[in-house]
């Protein structure tokens, strides 16, 4: 579903990404784990099309596709979706006409009618009790005034309504409290199917002793320089990333 | 003639301000006459002037102007004007002339207590009245534009609300250009006196055909009373070969308040200078305010509040949205006369640069003299955010119809504030269509 051959990114002449490499295919979640700065959320952004960024080589492939020479809605019509490790506020953009739109461009591009307001209303209802989100924040600006918590709900709401086929969460356990962050576990776990994927950025273990990984990647100066199964996360947990990295830098 | 000036503007005002019956005119001879001679002797404003640095009147001058004839008038659009109120009282001007086939009646449609009469045709009493208004009002930028309507107007409403009275239903009054051969004039004069305690709404609308050729000078003179309450409209939607200048000049007595609400969206140049003078304490002003340009259009946006009197509150909100080439002007003065403690005066321009290649102005100004006061004001130019931008077009939204989305919402803070719902959406839709077009011809 997703290819990564050799990508190497840089930023106004700073490499950031330097010959990543990795495969998704339909039905895995992949986590990817590795210290602040490392180039995680690069990764995310690189695949989801936002400016700024230079691809000095490499390819990606997403579902045959060339991801890289797609705009980001295409993008997002063809199913790629990233839940944002900062959720963006958008004042005076209503979050429940947003998504309305949203979920229709992205029908209409699948060829499918559009979904009508009281059909609409009817599945976001039923999604916002996956991820337990109060009612009030349907009818409020797109994630304005949103608790830290409350914007990592709605970007789950988000994912859950808009059904992606690979979904990237960046850090989207940061700062939720324990409940919280079950409940968008729950979510993860209920959407996973055989069709869809999942790329989960985390700093921390235990999300994943929520959302069980197939695969555990270690991100570091830009490269995958590990990866494993689950047990690779226990194993960072107890004994941090310098071994790893004081490895990786004497063998290459 | 002045030999040597090819100014046409100016010679049609020679020729014209001599001809025509005086029962014709708005005014009476002796409030007209120190008018004419202004219009006789100043010279229009060059860019020289720091008041008109930014607003280029070299087109309007530059044209000779045809007689208004009260031509066919387009239906389409004077009915979507109408759908912008469910129920109005209705006064509707075509090319400088009342039209009474389109309005209500003069004399019997309206309730008590509630007097409307065309200045042309004034009763004495209401004419003592209305021009005492006018004379007692005050504009710091006294503009030729102001002589010209008072010396040559023949169209525009005397209004009048007796003491106690409160009107919910609004009074629409209807500006309608359709002349489509030569550059009409039109030069409406309104008068607005509200007594103690009264309560009133008034929704302005101009509006023209495409295509036509107007020079638009509204002046309006508004005079409210202690305890009186006014909310004014004012929708510019004329087209792109229009001129529109307009002064408006307001007095707000003890504890009165006046509420605009100014939606300029059309027009090849537009200058609208508004200034609330206030004559007793405890007034209130709000001022509100969109201006919307594409192409080369040219919006101005003058507000003076003049606090002489203490413990008066202003607030007032505009917001600028400029695509193509076009230029937007802010203009704010807030003085604060030393009498005047207590005051509480904000002020608040953002605007919204949708191209390279269009321009903002702006220049609040707050002047201070008084000790105890709460002022603040604030300017800011801006495009719209990147990172929304990429945020919506994650969620499958295309990149014109997520500038289109933020856009709207920056429009929808003022927007929102219209108290009339058929209105607000009118006024919703007309941003929205503009909005459409810029992003279709630039994107
Ligand atoms: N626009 C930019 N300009 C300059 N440097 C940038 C830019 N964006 C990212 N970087 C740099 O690239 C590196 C990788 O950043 P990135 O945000 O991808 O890290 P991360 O792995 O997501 O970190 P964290 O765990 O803290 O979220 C950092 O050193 C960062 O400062
Ligand atoms: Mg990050």
């Amino acid at each position: 579903m997703l290819s990564i051959k050799d990508l190497h990114v840089s930023v106004e002449d700073k490499p950031i990404l330097n010959g990543l490499s990795l495969e998704v295919k339909p039905g895995e979640i992949h986590a990817i784990m590795g210290p602040n700065g490392s180039g995680k959320s690069t990764l995310a952004h690189v695949l989801s099309g936002r400016d700024g960024y230079t691809i000095t080589s490499g390819t990606v492939q997403y579902k045959g596709l060339d991801l890289l020479d797609l705009a980001p809605e295409i993008r997002a019509r063809e199913g790629l979706f990233l839940a944002f490790q900062y959720p963006i506020e958008i004042p005076g953009v209503n979050n429940t006409s947003f998504l309305k739109k949203a979920l229709n461009e992205i029908r209409k591009h699948r060829g499918e009618e559009e979904l009508d307001a009281i059909d609409f209303l009817g599945l976001i209802k039923k999604q916002m009790k996956l991820v337990e989100m109060k009612e009030d924040l349907l009818k409020r600006p797109v994630n304005q005034g949103f608790s830290g918590g409350e914007k990592k709900r709605n970007e789950i709401l988000q994912m859950a309504v808009l059904n992606p086929t690979l979904a990237i969460l960046d850090e989207t356990d940061s700062g939720l409290d324990i409940d919280a962050l079950r409940i968008v576990a729950g979510g993860v776990n209920k959407l996973r199917s055989e069709s869809n994927a999942f790329v989960v950025i985390t700093h921390y273990q235990r999300l994943l002793d929520y959302i069980v990984p197939d695969f555990v990647h270690v991100l570091s100066n830009g490269r995958i320089i590990r990866s494993g199964t689950k047990e690779l996360a226990l194993e960072l947990e107890e004994r941090g990333y310098d071994w790893l990295i004081e490895k990786s830098e004497t063998s290459s | 003639m002045v030999p040597g000036t090819a100014n046409n503007f100016r010679s049609w005002l020679r020729e014209h301000s001599q001809l025509g019956e005086q029962s014709q005119f708005s005014l009476s001879a002796s409030l007209r006459a120190p008018s004419l001679a202004v219009l006789e002797t100043e010279a229009f404003p060059t860019r020289k002037a720091e008041e008109w640095r930014y607003t280029p009147l070299k087109q309007l001058l530059a044209q000779s102007i045809e007689p208004l004839t009260g031509s066919s008038i387009d239906t389409d659009l004077l009915e979507q004007l109408k759908d912008s109120l469910t129920t109005a009282y209705r006064l509707v001007f075509i090319d400088g002339q009342f039209s009474s086939e389109h309005s209500n009646k003069l004399t019997d449609d309206f309730p008590a207590g509630l007097n409307i009469q065309l200045m042309a045709e004034l009763d004495p009493e209401s004419r003592q009245r209305a021009e005492a208004t006018i004379l007692t009002s005050k504009l710091s930028d006294d503009n030729i534009f102001q002589h010209i309507t008072r010396g040559l107007s023949r169209a525009g409403l005397f209004i009048k609300l007796d003491r106690d009275i409160e009107i919910d239903i609004p009074i629409q009054i209807v500006y309608l250009s359709s002349t489509n051969s030569g550059v009409s004039c039109s030069t409406p004069i309104n008068v607005v006196c509200l007594e103690e305690n009264s309560r009133l709404q008034i929704v302005e609308q101009f509006a023209s055909l495409k295509g036509t050729q107007t020079v638009t000078l509204p002046a309006e003179y508004i005079h409210l009373k202690a305890g009186a309450g006014l909310v004014l409209y004012k929708i510019g939607l004329e087209s792109e070969a229009t001129d529109h200048i307009s002064n408006t000049s307001v007095q707000v007595a003890r504890e009165a308040s006046f509420k605009s609400h100014q939606y300029l969206l059309g027009s090849r140049l537009t200058r609208s200078n508004m200034e609330v003078h206030f004559s007793g304490p405890g007034g209130e002003a709000l001022l509100r305010g969109i201006y919307l340009g594409d192409n080369s259009q040219h919006l101005d946006v003058r507000t003076y509040l003049d606090h002489a009197q203490p413990h008066c509150r202003s607030d007032q909100h505009f917001r600028g949205i400029m695509s193509g080439r076009s230029r937007g002007v802010f203009n704010g003065m807030v003085l604060v006369r030393e009498q005047a403690q207590l005051t509480d005066a904000r002020q608040s321009n953002k605007n919204l640069l949708l191209s390279r290649d269009a321009r903002v102005d702006t220049k609040p100004q707050l002047e201070i003299y008084a000790d105890d006061v709460k002022c603040a004001h604030g300017a800011t130019v801006g495009e719209l955010d990147p990172d929304a931008l990429f945020y919506l077009q994650t969620r499958g939204i295309s990149k014109p119809d997520a500038a289109l989305m933020l856009t709207r919402a920056f429009a929808a803070v003022i927007t929102q504030e219209i108290q009339i719902d058929t209105l607000r959406s009118q006024v919703h839709n007309e941003i929205a269509q503009r909005l459409n077009q810029i992003e279709t011809s630039h994107v």
